[in-house]
């Protein structure tokens, strides 16, 4: 039985910047800051993994007890989720990312994903509906 | 919306964009056969030398004048070439588009976007403004209905999805953030519209230091250069008084209130400030100016001065991560396409610089003086 892995949505851009992920939502104009270890999930989220890798990858570089980091990490997936940030996808033959440790820990942050809709103006403005090559609008989803 | 294709179909072989791009030039060449021939005007751009071509006189008046500052004498081929036509100068309709028309709601303006490898096709419900390019070609073909009826939208930032396309090709991002400075250093006003950009560019300018835009420059990442592009600024009625724009020097023809805020009237930024407005400046850091809280109507007087902010508004240091949330989802949610290289070189260029946030106080000149002495101060 294999789990669900996870990895960035396709329409999500997405920089690190001093330690903090700015990630904006092509399809609504959201956009999203994530602090705390959040950026640590996200770097393994580019990868594509499974809620197990990484909370055992969190634990090899985190001073902190799976006991803390699994709960963080399921509330984290799940906002994740929910805002559209991250897709799931079956384990069919998907090559197994290559995780990196670490030999010195750091404290564990709880992760921090805020949400910014200040951009959602102009999609109501200048909505962009894309015609595929049949030629029909397919208004941005 | 109709069930029935109304497209020109793509050739046998070929692509519906590369198609509507060839049929658009070809157009845009009866347009101008049929007005006596096409006018042209040599810009140099962002360090590119770019040909507008126009079929008529009234698109010339009408989407070039705001470029006037950039004109250079015509010298060998250009790097770009944008061409313009209506059909109500020439007679000349664009070719049927290949989407069922989208109905524009009051106040906003929907895009249809066709795409291929090598075209772009972008249709404005609400300006009703087609643009059609080869990027990577360096050339691009926009059309309105009449030249003497352009849309607002269109008047304040002209050919600006051509020159987008073009210009990306070409490592300069067209990026939502005003410039000023002194001896050709200066700093980026970033933010969504409304934050305060415009009047604070504005301010600086009147209190004697250069500008290179209010709304819009072409980024060029490696050399950290901000590059002029229109020389219009957009500036609320309140804004203008503020600053003391003379009535003479606004243009409201046309401007309607959108969705996003208060109607905004052109001011033609050299005839404001002459001798100011430059074509580049080095950026020295980002600033983003904020609206202080809860206080829009006691920002919006006047009458009432800074009671409780001091003479001068306060400078803050931002974190790059805040200097970016603050740069880029306006610019990348505008770009269209292309989010994730637009969002990568603003990243870029806020690792480089410092940012700062300018909590605005109603005084302009305060705000002004601020800013000027950043940039004193900036390395």
């Amino acid at each position: 039985m294999s789990e669900p892995r996870f990895r960035i949505g396709p329409e999500i851009v997405h920089e690190t910047v001093d330690g903090e992920v700015i990630a904006i939502d092509l399809t609504s104009g959201s956009y999203y800051s994530l602090a705390g270890s959040g950026p640590a999930v996200w770097e393994l989220l580019v990868l594509g993994v499974s809620e197990a890798e990484i909370g055992a990858a969190l634990a090899d570089r985190f001073e902190a007890e799976q006991a803390e980091i699994g709960p963080a990490v399921s509330a984290l997936l799940d906002q994740l989720r929910e805002n559209g940030l991250i897709v799931s996808e079956t384990e069919v033959a998907v090559e197994r990312p290559a995780l990196a440790s670490s030999d010195e820990k750091a404290p564990f942050e709880t992760p921090r994903l805020e949400r910014y809709n200040d951009m959602k103006d102009y999609f109501l403005l200048d909505p962009i509906h894309e015609v595929d090559t049949a030629g029909w609008p397919r208004p941005a989803a | 919306m109709g069930t029935q294709p109304r497209a020109v179909r793509a050739a046998t072989g070929g692509d519906l964009a590369d198609e509507y791009f060839s049929q658009l030039l070809d157009r845009f060449e009866q347009a101008a056969t049929a007005v006596g021939g096409a006018g042209r005007l040599d810009l140099e751009m962002a360090g590119l030398r770019l040909r507008v071509r126009h079929a008529g006189e009234g698109l010339r008046a009408g989407l070039l004048a705001p470029f006037e500052h950039l004109a250079c004498p015509p010298q060998g081929d250009p790097d770009l070439t944008i061409s313009l036509f209506d059909t109500a100068s020439s007679g000349i309709e664009p070719p049927p588009p290949p989407w069922d028309p989208i109905v524009a709601a009051p106040g906003t303006n929907p895009v249809a976007r066709l795409r291929s490898e090598r075209a772009c096709v972008l249709a404005a419900a609400g300006s009703r403004g087609l643009t059609a390019a080869l990027p990577a070609e360096g050339i691009a073909v926009f059309h309105l209905p009449d030249a003497t009826a352009i849309p607002a939208s269109e008047r304040a930032a002209p050919i600006r999805e051509a020159l987008q396309l073009l210009m990306a090709e070409r490592g300069r991002l067209m990026t939502h953030a005003g410039a000023v400075g002194r001896d050709g250093r200066g700093v980026l006003f970033v933010g969504r519209g409304g934050s305060g950009k415009s009047t604070l560019a504005l301010s600086c300018a009147l209190a004697g230091m250069e500008i290179v835009a209010d709304d819009y420059v072409l980024l060029e990442p490696d050399s950290l250069t901000a590059h002029a592009m229109q020389s219009t600024a957009k500036l609320t009625e309140d804004s203008a008084t503020r600053l003391g724009v003379p009535a003479a020097l606004i243009d409201t023809a046309g401007f309607e209130p959108t969705l996003e805020g208060p109607a905004k009237a052109l001011v033609r930024i050299p005839s404001l400030v002459p001798g100011r407005m430059k074509r580049r400046i080095t950026i020295a850091a980002v600033v983003a100016p904020a609206l202080p809280p809860l206080s829009s109507h006691l920002f919006a007087s006047t009458a009432k001065k800074d009671e409780v902010n001091g003479e001068e508004g306060a400078l803050r240091p931002m974190s790059a991560a805040e200097g970016l949330r603050a740069v880029a989802p306006s610019t990348v949610v505008q770009s269209g396409f292309g989010g994730e290289g637009s969002l990568a070189t603003l990243a870029d260029l806020v690792r480089r610089v410092p940012s700062y946030a300018l909590e605005l106080v109603s005084d302009p000149e305060a705000n002004a003086a601020a800013v000027d002495r950043l940039v004193a101060e900036l390395d």
